[in-house]
């Protein structure tokens, strides 16, 4: 086991690694510089006041030593000075990070508890109409950008029905009920992306389940359809769909970023949406890493309990 | 591709393949309506300006109007016909997405077919790459991609086309994988053939399907981030107008008219579901043991 542990956490820290470098060269690459945008444009630019922004944002050294001083920072928790704003990047994150985490908590219950009894409808009864809606809804779902179906509601609840605001945001903690009418729809527009793609995978495995060998002794013992489905095949289908848990959080953090634009929702996502417009590669480049850690950690905890849960996976590793 | 094909009694068995799956895949509905809506797609986008007018024309007595007789889907906050728009809009986002898919195509199946062809070493660290960077949401990528190569028409083909390369490689590098061990190719090398001819006659064209379904779901794939950019004004730039642009328009009236923002949506949702549908359905005909499904 502990051969597993340690070369899943290897594998995690080389992927971070490689994310890393990637995301630093690729804004390195390009020649242009973004002090300019923040000293307005190109033209009537002191180079004196250029020259002295450029010293202090550390833009002056090599891009050897800045890369090495950004990764030092991360370490520390120091993601550095944003190029744009007088603020420090940390600081930005964590003025964002609480609507966004709140929007992507509720948008993956929300998910779950839609994706659950669609696939048990669609697995145990595929020939009615609850099924054949279920795969419906999936089909189109999986084809549409989640900010089309966000749109949608806007359009049918927001603007037509009026039930809704359509966009903004007001912490929990100053007026609950506020806050949960303006979270609706961009949680339910989230939660149904995330439900699609696990509505297909669950209902794969239940559809396996359903066939394997202990299902037909259960059924012989005289369990009810009932229980056989929901204690003895749904446990055992919802095995598989674990390891695609990083890849719905993959899913939500790039959900997230259009979603909330689409909502005015001031998350991480509009933060690195404004980021790209300013050319803050500072903040930038540390939100999608950011991102990319999240999804390492996520990928790294559901390989274990992968492997708790499923001793197939490290037997043969632990020997050695 | 016909063209590229030689002689032996190996290859008709091969060609005689490829038929079958055009035949298992117009036995299905889904597979027919969804190349049927892709033909429209493209002749409507093709012959906009011919069909729905100028989408630049102003006509200022008939701003945000609802559609009518003169207007088919209605008017913009400029007094602009929203089909004229929406098609003339289509012609540049399937520019895009179709530029997409090619560059996709070809890096990903270089990269998947020097994995499967060269030794376990490059295949390792070459299929590793393609992890490295799936696992970087696409849409953040994109975000990078974008802010490191700004946001021309070009640049927007060959980012979307970089970020679903790596998938067209672990498809490319699977299917060369069964081509390379194939009696055919055997039997290929054994009267002569050099390695291009190899590839390029032979191992290339009995792939094709594969990769055709992978284009397939590229296009769709590079036409939601095309829209999703767009749609974040990070896309494509006024005053060209792509399907992105014309929500983004569209959503900023939403309270004024609906029809603007409903008609882009619309038309990017059918476009993706029927090259999805397409891709997808291609796939299973390829797969025969999933028939039945």
């Amino acid at each position: 086991m502990r051969g597993y542990v340690l070369r899943r956490l290897g594998a995690g820290i080389v992927l971070l690694a490689l994310a890393s470098l990637l995301v630093f060269a690729l804004l390195r690459v390009v020649p242009g510089d973004p002090t300019i945008t923040k000293l307005g444009g190109a033209r009537n630019i002191d180079p004196a006041a250029l020259a002295q922004l450029r010293q202090e944002l550390g833009l002056d050294r090599s891009v050897v030593s800045q890369y090495l001083s950004w990764v030092g920072g991360l370490v520390q928790g120091d993601l550095g000075q944003s190029y744009f704003s007088q603020y420090a990047v940390t600081t930005l994150i964590g003025q964002r990070v609480v609507p966004t985490l709140e929007l992507a908590a509720l948008a993956f219950v929300l998910g779950l508890a839609l994706a659950v009894p669609a696939a048990l409808v669609s697995a145990t009864r595929p020939r009615s109409i609850a099924a054949r809606a279920v795969n419906g809804a999936t089909a189109a779902l999986m084809a549409a950008p989640p900010f089309l179906v966000g749109i949608a509601f806007v359009i049918v609840l927001g603007v037509q029905a009026r039930l809704l605001p359509t966009r903004g945001y007001v912490p929990f903690v100053d007026d609950p009920l506020e806050n949960l009418r303006l979270i609706a729809m961009p949680a339910l527009t989230l939660g149904l992306a995330v439900a699609a793609p696990l509505v297909v995978l669950l209902r794969a495995s239940l559809e396996e389940a359903l066939r394997a060998p202990f299902i037909r002794t259960a059924t012989g013992k005289g369990l009810t359809h009932r229980r056989v489905v929901l204690t003895h095949a749904l446990p055992n289908a919802l095995i598989p769909s674990l390891t695609y848990l990083g890849v719905t959080v993959g899913y939500l953090l790039g959900g997230v970023v259009v979603v909330e634009y689409v909502f005015g929702w001031p998350g991480l996502g509009s933060l690195v949406v404004d980021a790209v417009l300013k050319r803050d590669y500072a903040v930038l480049q540390s939100v999608v890493l950011l991102a990319v850690a999240i999804f390492v950690l996520v990928t790294f905890v559901t390989d274990l309990l992968y492997g708790v849960l499923d001793p197939r996976l490290r037997v043969g590793e632990g020997r050695a | 591709m016909s063209a590229t094909v030689a002689t032996g009694p190996a290859l008709d068995v091969a060609v005689a393949a490829r038929v079958g799956v055009l035949r298992r895949l117009a036995r299905r509905p889904a597979a027919v309506a969804a190349a049927v809506a892709i033909a429209l797609l493209l002749v409507l986008s093709l012959l906009a300006t011919p069909i729905a007018g100028s989408p630049t024309a102003i006509d200022t007595r008939e701003i945000l109007a609802p559609p009518s007789s003169a207007h088919w889907l209605g008017t913009d906050d400029l007094g602009r016909d929203l089909l004229a728009r929406t098609l003339a809009g289509g012609r540049l986002t399937l520019l895009v997405a179709f530029g997409a898919m090619a560059v996709s195509m070809l890096v990903g199946t270089i990269w998947g077919f020097v994995a499967a062809a060269a030794g376990r070493a490059v295949d390792e660290g070459l299929m590793r790459a393609a992890d490295a960077c799936l696992a970087i949401p696409p849409i953040l990528l994109a975000l990078i991609l974008v802010a490191a190569f700004g946001s021309s028409t070009t640049t927007l083909a060959l980012v979307s086309g970089l970020l679903l390369a790596p998938q067209a490689a672990r498809i490319a590098r699977s299917a060369l994988m069964s081509e390379l061990r194939s009696d055919y190719r055997l039997a290929a090398r054994a009267v002569g053939a050099g390695p291009l001819r190899i590839v390029f006659g032979e191992l290339l064209p009995n792939a094709s399907p594969a990769l055709i379904a992978q284009a397939s779901l590229n296009v769709a794939w590079a036409i939601g981030i095309e829209a999703s950019l767009s749609f974040l004004g990070l896309g494509v730039q006024p005053p060209d107008a792509s399907w992105g642009t014309l929500l983004q328009d569209g959503y900023e009236s939403l309270y004024r008219s609906i029809w603007l923002t409903v008609v882009p949506a619309v038309a990017i949702f059918v476009a993706i579901l029927a090259f999805n549908t397409f891709g997808t359905q291609l796939q299973h005909a390829l797969d025969p043991r999933q028939e039945e499904r």
